[in-house]
């Protein structure tokens, strides 16, 4: 951490607002506590940890939770790198000279911005997927990329068109074919535009991961509810699931941080 | 070396920019094009390589027409290069960076040899010492150097100046000057729209003064300025001198 950086971390204003924050958080635990209270809710917390994993002498074993969070991690991030590719695609299609291209990307974008994701997920299931016969998992994967993908496309277009039009002049006046044009000119300076928009959809794309449970792909969220329809845990099993959650994203919030100092570095 | 036929250029909305326009350049040529501002001067210089499409008209530059042939047009493009009012540095890549991309690119060279040929160019126009700076830490004159610099790489026949000066604070207007006026030595092709009256005095072999996307007169440079022949002209010198 810089010394700015840590300096503002000890800066009066922080400091106060960090208080308000365990205010706030206190007074949230002591209304939840008093609402099961008066349910008559018992805590069971030490149970939780059996589900996340366990430790014996054949050693570390992961419970459901971590194997649902395993599963949820394969989809978002086979889903994220298909989103980005079928992203950048639609992008450049509907930045292409052809009118036939430029139409299909019309049509597929609004499709998949103006229905709901449950419902897409659902037509792949029950239509597409006996269909092309494949799995729920691939299902799931295939889903959620397209849904992403058109999100990431509008968001590819906007970076490579805020890139002004004299670059492009500069790279055709030196011979370069479109092509090359994108690969060297336009989107290593569009990327860095591009980044933290992008970010926010990849957290998107987490949590709209929980989504597939509803066909039965065991992925974080199917795990929780398959453990509160055995054990009654609600309270402590749902906290736990947005919890892990919570720190899935605010990783990718941290590691999208650092790539982009990294990428504004350069130039 | 460069032959216009009747070309014609009308941008969406009618606006006409080049209205049979005609002309011949050639080899080794220096020529000044000067007009008020919204004549198609700028528009003649990007129909040439192809950066605007044209509507009508034939253009062929060193045997090559320029057509829809996607072909022919990036043939041309190699032969042509251009030097832009904005500069249109790539900003992400350095000075050496910049100057190399389209030789590795286009040329297929090898870094070595295409840095090699790119010190080279940076010690013609003076900047060596700036070779691994990025263009938004150099001034405008130098950055219009790099890109002329940038230009020169791939050895074209004929370099196109689009109001090259234009953007400039005055004190840098004459670096990037000399430059054009040792290429101009060197004996380079060149086409140079521009509002330096001094310079097209004293470089160019011909001036062509347009008006409303035609040629209306065209001389050789030492006549221009003192026996112009036509009222616009005059018009528009006695504006601007």
């Amino acid at each position: 951490m810089p010394a700015t950086s840590l300096k503002n971390f000890f800066r009066l204003t922080t400091l106060r607002d960090i208080g308000l924050f365990l205010l706030t958080l206190a007074a949230f635990l002591w209304l939840v506590l008093r609402g099961a209270e008066q349910m008559g809710y018992t805590w069971h917390w030490q149970r939780i940890p059996g589900y996340l994993f366990t430790l014996d002498e054949d050693g570390f074993s992961a419970g459901p939770l971590l194997q649902g969070l395993g599963l949820t991690l394969v989809i978002t991030s086979i889903s994220m790198l298909c989103a980005g590719l079928i992203g950048l695609a639609t992008a450049l299609l509907r930045l292409s000279s052809s009118p036939i291209g430029r139409q299909l990307a019309r049509i597929y974008l609004e499709i998949s911005r103006n229905t709901p994701l449950l419902v897409q997920i659902f037509c792949f299931y029950f239509i597409v997927a006996p269909i092309l016969d494949i799995g729920r998992m691939s299902t799931a994967v295939l889903a959620l990329s397209l849904f992403e993908g058109a999100y990431a496309s509008e968001i590819f277009r906007a970076g490579i068109q805020s890139i002004h039009r004299g670059q492009w002049e500069a790279s055709h006046s030196l011979g370069l074919t479109r092509w090359q044009g994108y690969r060297h000119v336009i989107l290593p300076q569009a990327i860095r535009k591009i980044m933290p928009p992008l970010t926010s959809q990849a957290i998107s794309l987490i949590k709209d991961s929980a989504l597939v449970s509803t066909i039965a792909v065991y992925e974080l969220t199917m795990q929780g509810r398959a453990i509160i329809a055995d054990t009654y845990l609600t309270f402590e099993i749902w906290t736990v699931v947005a919890a892990i959650y919570l720190v899935l994203t605010l990783a990718v919030s941290a590691v999208a941080g650092i790539l982009k100092q990294r990428l504004q570095g350069v130039g | 070396m460069i032959t216009v036929r009747d070309v014609t250029k009308v941008f969406p909305g009618g606006v006409v920019a080049l209205d049979g326009f005609s002309l011949d350049v050639c080899r080794g040529e220096v020529l000044v094009i000067i007009g008020p501002s919204g004549s198609g001067k700028s528009t003649f210089l990007r129909c040439l390589n192809g950066l605007d499409a044209i509507d009508s008209g034939t253009i062929i530059i060193d045997g090559v027409a320029l057509d829809k042939n996607e072909a022919n047009r990036l043939a041309i493009r190699r032969e042509v290069g251009m030097v832009f009012q904005s500069f249109n540095l790539f900003p992400h890549l350095n000075v050496e960076e910049n100057i190399n991309l389209a030789q590795q690119l286009v040329q297929k060279k090898k870094l070595a040899e295409a840095t090699a040929s790119t010190h080279a160019l940076l010690t013609r126009v003076g900047l060596l010492n700036k070779a691994n700076r990025y263009p938004d830490e150099l001034s405008g004159g130098q950055q219009q150097r790099v890109a002329i610099a940038r230009a020169l790489a791939l050895h074209p026949k004929v370099m196109l100046f689009d109001e090259a000066t234009s953007a400039l604070d005055p004190e840098m207007i004459g670096e990037v000057l000399d430059v054009m006026r040792d290429l101009a030595a060197e004996g380079m092709t060149m086409l140079v729209v521009t509002h330096e009256m001094g310079f097209a005095r004293e470089v160019s072999d011909r001036v062509v003064f347009m008006d409303h996307g035609r040629v209306v007169e065209e001389a050789a440079s030492k006549d221009f300025f003192t026996k112009p022949l036509h009222d616009r002209t005059r018009d528009f010198l006695s504006q601007i001198l």
